[in-house]
């Protein structure tokens, strides 16, 4: 608001109507049909022909916290985001710190490591699910070898494993965008900093701890944001692997099931479905306040 | 060059007052798009007042499902022709022209009475069969021959010739598909009905009946045992139609169950197991109530009810012509896609293409429909939670047959 007094009345007029365009277009796509949902949210609806839409207010929500399916799937996406976002982090912060020092080839190999990135999430999911394979799979055959797993257990079929198995596909996904967002916010340190610490006796702990940390902490912010907000609504690559099954399911994947397998359902589970897509909705921006107070984000 | 433009303008509208565009849905396994492409060029030549445009679906039924229910819940009256699966009936109904003056037309009386049952909702015609499918067993020859043993004929004796093969050999006895999705439904109901059981019956749920629950419990708890016993690999409850046939046409398996559309494959010149390969009813449940069950499936043609009334009556001529013996023959030679029509069976050219066509036509005439519900994908998705648990460990054949029977009845009452 302090730059309002610098520029001219017409301008800002100006950048009033250059605005609205994207504005109605917000509008359009994001808030009509939120409202549409969350207004959808408090009726027992089917889009069947001569479904009359019947007002039960909060019921929808009532009976989603009674809903087993509800709850495991709650579970299971909870689960899911803090494992495959600490691992992520962890491994990306490696990776990161790694790629920021000074070796030959480095623009190839920050260039390689980014390329389970560049592989879309479906063709990767199947490709992984293909290297599950109890019978052919790479990785099952490399498993039963090892003695790690007895011969035939299919990873995808057996309850635990298979989730863990998910987590791994996000984990070889995803660290390297962690990786590359990290080594942006490391980047901007300047080497004077280090220097003069190792002046003063530092050692590379205490480096880490009193300049890195510190510094980097509004990057790990939006990293940790990004990706929490992304693992909340994972969907492909559990949709691809399991369909949801033993144990997997995760509240997107609920979520199209109740919206598109039973759009027509004379149960009227459209609205049921909406209350869903409500709540998550509502997780996601509760996660995001979290992140933002705790880690003190300035948004503007 | 203005008048070359005003002109072709004219000549246009013209042309378009006499001809009339449909769009028709379609899949693409195997060769069936590239054949669908040639008939309908047949189609057009017959009638040079309609454009066919053919618009290609996912392979997935499910992936189809997702696309249909955008389609039909916005109320576009496009696509005209829609393929559909034969699940799917009663929940489309509403948004499907009501064929049923046309039965004559179609020509319905040659078909199978399955097939058309299956399009029939509430005394309704709202598609008309275009070509149908039935679970059934394939084996290979070569090992029960080298092994000493007959075809099976009920699930023990296979239980017993794939376990003892299957040790023999250092290969998988049984595949079949136990994936927790729309495949293992059509297999739980092959178990269940060749065990004499049932699940729903006229609309009711009767998985707990005192008839129906020692059967149903016996054949729940038979699957069961092929995993736990290694008679079927425990990969099965990761397997759809692909993974089993890879498995099997690796030469990795003694028995598979799967549609017939894994025949032609198995039987390609780069096949492992070309020409050992041998296919049958599936085995009968154990005596007194055993039976054979094939489960059926098959893909239907219905119209969009928002269509145009030119275009609904171009439509129906469209699917006459796919439907009619001609046609169902040629698809038959092409594709490899069972006919619906009983007379397509006696045509020499289709038995000539499909050899083993004679020997299973039983299985086709006999095929058994899923639950015709308009709330199957729920119906469906519970039995095969329920089952998927009891294969995967995390409950027993008795636990998941009383919770299948809690949560139906729920869901139906």
């Amino acid at each position: 608001m302090k730059v309002k007094g610098t520029y001219k009345r017409s301008d800002i007029w100006l950048a009033f109507w250059l605005i609205i365009p994207t504005l109605i277009a917000i509008g359009i796509t994001a808030f009509y049909p939120l409202g549409q949902t969350l207004y959808d949210s408090f009726f027992k609806w089917s889009l069947r022909p001569g479904f009359e839409r019947e007002f039960v207010g909060f019921q929808n929500y009532i009976n989603l916290f009674q809903d087993p399916r509800f709850l495991s799937s709650l579970w299971n996406t909870i689960y899911f985001t803090f494992f495959s976002v600490v691992i992520e982090f962890l491994l990306g912060l490696g990776t990161a710190l790694i790629l920021n020092a000074d070796f030959k080839l480095r623009g190839l190999v920050r260039a390689a490591v980014l390329i389970p990135w560049a592989i879309p999430t479906a063709v990767s999911s199947q490709m992984w699910k293909w290297m599950y394979n109890d019978q052919y799979g790479v990785i099952s055959i490399m498993l039963y070898n090892l003695g790690i797993l007895e011969e035939g257990t299919p990873i995808l079929g057996t309850p635990g494993m298979a989730m863990a198995a998910i987590i791994g596909v996000d984990v070889w996904k995803t660290t390297p965008f962690v990786a590359l967002l990290l080594l942006a916010g490391l980047q901007t340190i300047p080497n004077e900093l280090y220097e003069a610490a190792r002046i003063d006796g530092a050692n590379i702990w205490k480096q880490f701890t009193s300049i890195t940390l510190p510094v980097l902490r509004p990057t790990i912010g939006v990293t940790l944001i990004f990706r929490t907000l992304d693992a909340l609504r994972v969907f492909d690559i559990v949709y691809i692997m399991t369909q949801g099954s033993v144990g997997t399911e995760t509240l997107a994947v609920y979520n199209r099931s109740l919206l598109m397998d039973n759009i027509f359902s004379p149960r009227g589970l459209f609205g049921y479905g909406s209350a869903l897509s409500v709540v998550i909705f509502l997780i996601i921006g509760i996660f995001t306040l979290i992140y933002i107070r705790s880690l003190n984000i300035k948004l503007d | 060059m203005k008048k070359v433009v005003v002109l072709f303008a004219i000549l246009t509208m013209v042309l378009s007052a006499f001809s009339i565009t449909i769009t028709m849905t379609a899949g693409a396994v195997g060769r069936e798009l590239e054949v669908l492409y040639e008939q309908v060029a047949m189609f057009m030549e017959e009638n040079p007042d309609i454009t066919v445009n053919v618009l290609p679906m996912p392979n997935s039924s499910t992936d189809r499902h997702d696309l249909y229910v955008t389609y039909l819940a916005s109320g576009t009256p496009d696509p005209d022709v829609l393929m559909l699966d034969v699940i799917w009936p009663a929940e489309f109904a509403p948004f499907l022209v009501d064929l049923t003056d046309d039965y004559d037309y179609f020509g319905l009386d040659g078909f199978f009475p399955g097939t058309v049952a299956s399009n029939t909702v509430d005394g309704r015609l709202v598609a008309v069969p275009w070509f149908t499918d039935a679970g059934i067993l394939y084996y290979r020859k070569d090992l029960l021959e080298k092994y000493g043993y007959d075809v099976p004929e009920t699930w023990d004796e296979l239980y017993t010739a794939a376990k003892d093969i299957s040790a023999k050999e250092g290969i998988n006895g049984f595949v079949w598909q136990g994936a927790r999705y729309e495949g293992l439904t059509c297999d739980v109901m092959e178990f269940v009905h060749s065990f004499g059981g049932e699940i729903m019956k006229d609309g009711k749920v009767v998985v707990d009946d005192p008839e129906y629950y020692d059967n149903n419990l016996a054949a729940i708890t038979f699957m069961n045992k092929l995993i736990l016993d290694g008679a079927s690999p425990r990969g099965v409850t990761t397997y759809m139609e692909e993974e089993a046939r890879r498995v099997f046409q690796n030469g990795d398996a003694v028995f598979m169950r799967n549609w017939p559309y894994a025949w032609s494959l198995a039987n390609t010149p780069e096949s492992p197991v070309a020409g050992k390969v041998g296919i049958t009813v599936l085995p009968k449940g154990p005596a007194p109530d055993g039976r054979n069950s094939a489960t059926l499936g098959g893909w239907n043609l219905g119209i969009n009810a928002n269509s145009s009334p030119a275009e609904v009556e171009a439509s129906k001529k469209l699917i006459k012509f796919l439907v009619s013996k001609e046609q169902q023959v040629y698809k038959a030679v092409y594709t490899g896609q069972t006919p619906t029509m009983v007379e397509a069976y006696n045509d020499p050219r289709t038995i000539e293409a499909n050899d083993f066509y004679p020997d299973i036509l039983d299985v086709f005439v006999n095929a058994e429909p899923r639950p015709v519900s308009p709330i199957y994908n729920e119906i469906s998705r519970e039995i095969q939670v329920a089952v998927h648990q009891v294969l995967t460990g995390q409950s027993t054949p008795e636990r998941a047959l009383d919770s299948l029977a809690r949560n139906l009845k729920s869901l139906v009452e």
